[in-house]
């Protein structure tokens, strides 16, 4: 690591040179970082990335990185155009700051992943996430807890979410047994399961994807589960039964109807 | 494809989250250092060793900055004559015992808001106990870089002579450590400046206080653009890392590594060393590790990250010297891992 000493009242042509493009591409950096979160909220994707109480903090950063990238942009404008400023510049060489990165590394890779985030579509986590996090019919361990229990909802109003926090709160199966389930998520098809049972689940999101988990009830199927091949949208309808699955007492979904739907446009539940 | 897929989304999802947090961060450390005079705080810190520790360490309520802009603060407040419990406690405890870093815990551990409260706890605690057992050392300067001790007149801690002691002014430009900013070791064992913004170095050549308001403001602006650079780039190799650990290292392993009470604590310490992730926004960090690591683990991740890291321990070498730091790290690192386990036996 080497610094270069200050150049003293550098000629026009030198001060245009290097530190002029560092501005450039500080500027360029946050002005795309800036766009890149506004184009995320315009395009829905937000959706996918963050828990809808956080999105505005994400749409307000955007137009505040656009308003610093605006005014850093004027700034080097004025110094580009007037003389006087040229006494500014001479305290402009920020440049030559130590950090852990080269000179221009740091926004080159804030750059670089910003125009990278433009081409790239996030997409929501299948089934195949789900199986490598675990699918949980409770919200214990190190989970979060329920929010809310809201006994009052009947049983066919239950989402998913809401059914496993019904069951997280009073666990016994035989409770639930013969109230009627209606309910929505993506298929996974857990390998230790019968051919004959498929596990409809969801995506439970408290803050953004780092940390949604899978939650999801097993399905028991009158045929074949390859009928409904994984990560197929489908909505269920029938009623509860108790089943002894891979050597636990769970509660099931014994299905009556099953109808192929399409994947919405915010994948998660909260 | 579809974990490189998967990975992606996990990436920028993260960075989406933790963007505004630092934007915020950064806003409010630039906004502090042009417009709060820390001369006059020291002026006001309680002598006490003990309550001197818990005064600095709750200093982060006023300048919240996270560990990336602490240690140049602590720096000036010794070289100001704070005493070394206030020095201590803050650098220990200010990145994370501030509004943003709870408001951005509490955003990622809503959920969980014992890891939200006992975060702050544990760190206060640990700042304070450290701060409090380097006060026993009087005089501070066998433990400082020789150029900031020469800046310093006479001992801490006797308050006898600290009357007629001659107010220290930062804006003396004896030594390059004098000036604020942030500094590296070159080769040489010189301190050089690591990050001379235009307004840290405004700062140290006259009290910035005094400047126009249109001078500061424009100061203001390039130090937000320069720290946001920095730690945006910090922030991105973390979170690059953060996304490559959760979808490529199989979930046994991680699973065998986070649910042991002691591994999972000493695995999360090694990785808040490693992972220079700024204290504003890691706790999105720890939460992409939230299904899989015990709590305790996570408040280790959580109270040890902001105290010491790879990137940290550059700027601490430019105050104390490397037996300092080895004492302040090993009692913070005892510290938090004896508090953590007793939360991984004991609570939850």
């Amino acid at each position: 690591m080497t610094v270069r000493p200050k150049p003293i009242a550098p000629p026009r042509s030198r001060w245009l040179g290097r530190s002029f493009w560092m501005l450039v591409l500080d500027i360029l950096a946050i002005a795309t970082w800036g766009v890149l979160l506004l184009k995320y909220w315009l395009t829905g994707k937000i959706n996918v990335l963050l828990h809808p109480d956080y999105m505005w903090l994400a749409n307000v950063a955007g137009f505040v990185l656009l308003a610093l990238s605006l005014l850093k942009a004027v700034q080097l404008l004025q110094i580009v155009t007037r003389r006087s400023a040229r006494t500014y510049v001479r305290s402009l060489p920020t440049m030559q700051h130590f950090s852990l990165f080269p000179p221009g590394w740091s926004s080159a890779l804030l750059l670089a992943v910003a125009v990278f985030g433009l081409q790239f579509t996030p997409q929501p986590f299948a089934s195949e996430v789900a199986l490598n996090r675990g699918v949980t019919d409770t919200l214990a361990m190190t989970r979060s807890q329920p929010q809310s229990f809201r006994s009052t909802t009947s049983p066919e109003e239950r989402s998913l979410i809401d059914w496993i926090r019904t069951v997280d709160v009073y666990p016994e199966p035989d409770v639930y047994t013969g109230q009627q389930a209606n309910v929505e998520g993506f298929v996974i098809h857990p390998p230790e399961l019968p051919d004959n049972y498929l596990v409809i689940s969801r995506f439970v999101i408290t803050c953004c994807a780092a940390d949604t988990y899978p939650v999801g009830l097993p399905v028991k199927l009158e045929g074949s589960r390859s009928t409904y091949p994984p990560d197929t949208w489908l909505r269920v309808k029938g009623s509860m039964i108790t089943e002894t699955l891979d050597g636990q007492r769970q509660l099931t979904i014994q299905a009556s109807q099953l109808e192929e739907i399409e994947e919405p446009e915010n994948p998660y539940e909260y | 494809m579809t974990q490189l897929n998967n990975a992606l989304t996990l990436f920028f999802s993260l960075l989406v989250e933790a963007i505004p947090f630092l934007l915020i961060g950064v806003v409010f450390s630039s906004a502090l250092l042009l417009f709060v005079d820390e001369r006059k705080l020291v002026a006001v810190m309680p002598k006490n060793p003990l309550l001197g520790a818990l005064a600095g360490s709750l200093v982060g309520f006023l300048f919240p900055v996270c560990e990336c802009g602490n240690v140049p603060v602590a720096r000036r407040l010794i070289v100001q004559g704070a005493p070394a419990s206030v020095a201590i406690g803050f650098l220990l405890a200010a990145p994370t015992v501030n509004p943003i870093v709870f408001w951005a815990t509490w955003t990622a551990f809503r959920d969980q808001p014992e890891i939200v409260f006992l975060r702050i706890g544990f760190s206060l605690l640990i700042a304070t106990i450290v701060g409090w057992v380097f006060s026993a050392q009087a005089d501070l300067r066998p433990l400082l870089q020789p150029t900031v001790a020469q800046s310093m007149s006479a001992p801490q801690g006797s308050p006898g002579r600290r009357s007629r002691r001659k107010p220290v002014q930062s804006t003396e430009p004896a030594s390059e450590l004098l000036q604020s900013g942030t500094f590296l070791l070159n080769s040489s064992g010189q301190p050089m400046r690591m990050e001379a913004v235009g307004a840290q170095a405004a700062f140290a050549a006259s009290s910035i206080t005094t400047k126009p308001l249109g001078d500061r403001l424009q100061m203001m602006l390039d130090n937000i653009v320069q720290e946001l650079r920095e730690l945006g780039g910090v922030l991105i190799l973390g979170s690059a890392i953060a996304a490559t650990v959760q979808v490529a290292i199989p979930r046994e392993v991680i699973l065998s590594l986070g649910q042991g009470p002691i591994t999972s604590i000493l695995a999360m310490m090694l990785l808040a060393w490693i992972v220079s992730i700024c204290s504003t926004v890691d706790s999105f960090f720890a939460l992409s590790f939230a299904s899989t690591f015990t709590s305790g683990s996570l408040l280790a991740f959580l109270v040890f990250g902001p105290m010491v890291d790879v990137k940290n321990i550059g700027l601490l070498l430019s105050v104390f010297r490397t037996r300092a730091i080895v004492y302040l790290f090993a009692l913070a690192a005892q510290l938090t891992f004896l508090l953590t386990l007793i939360v991984n036996l004991y609570v939850s």
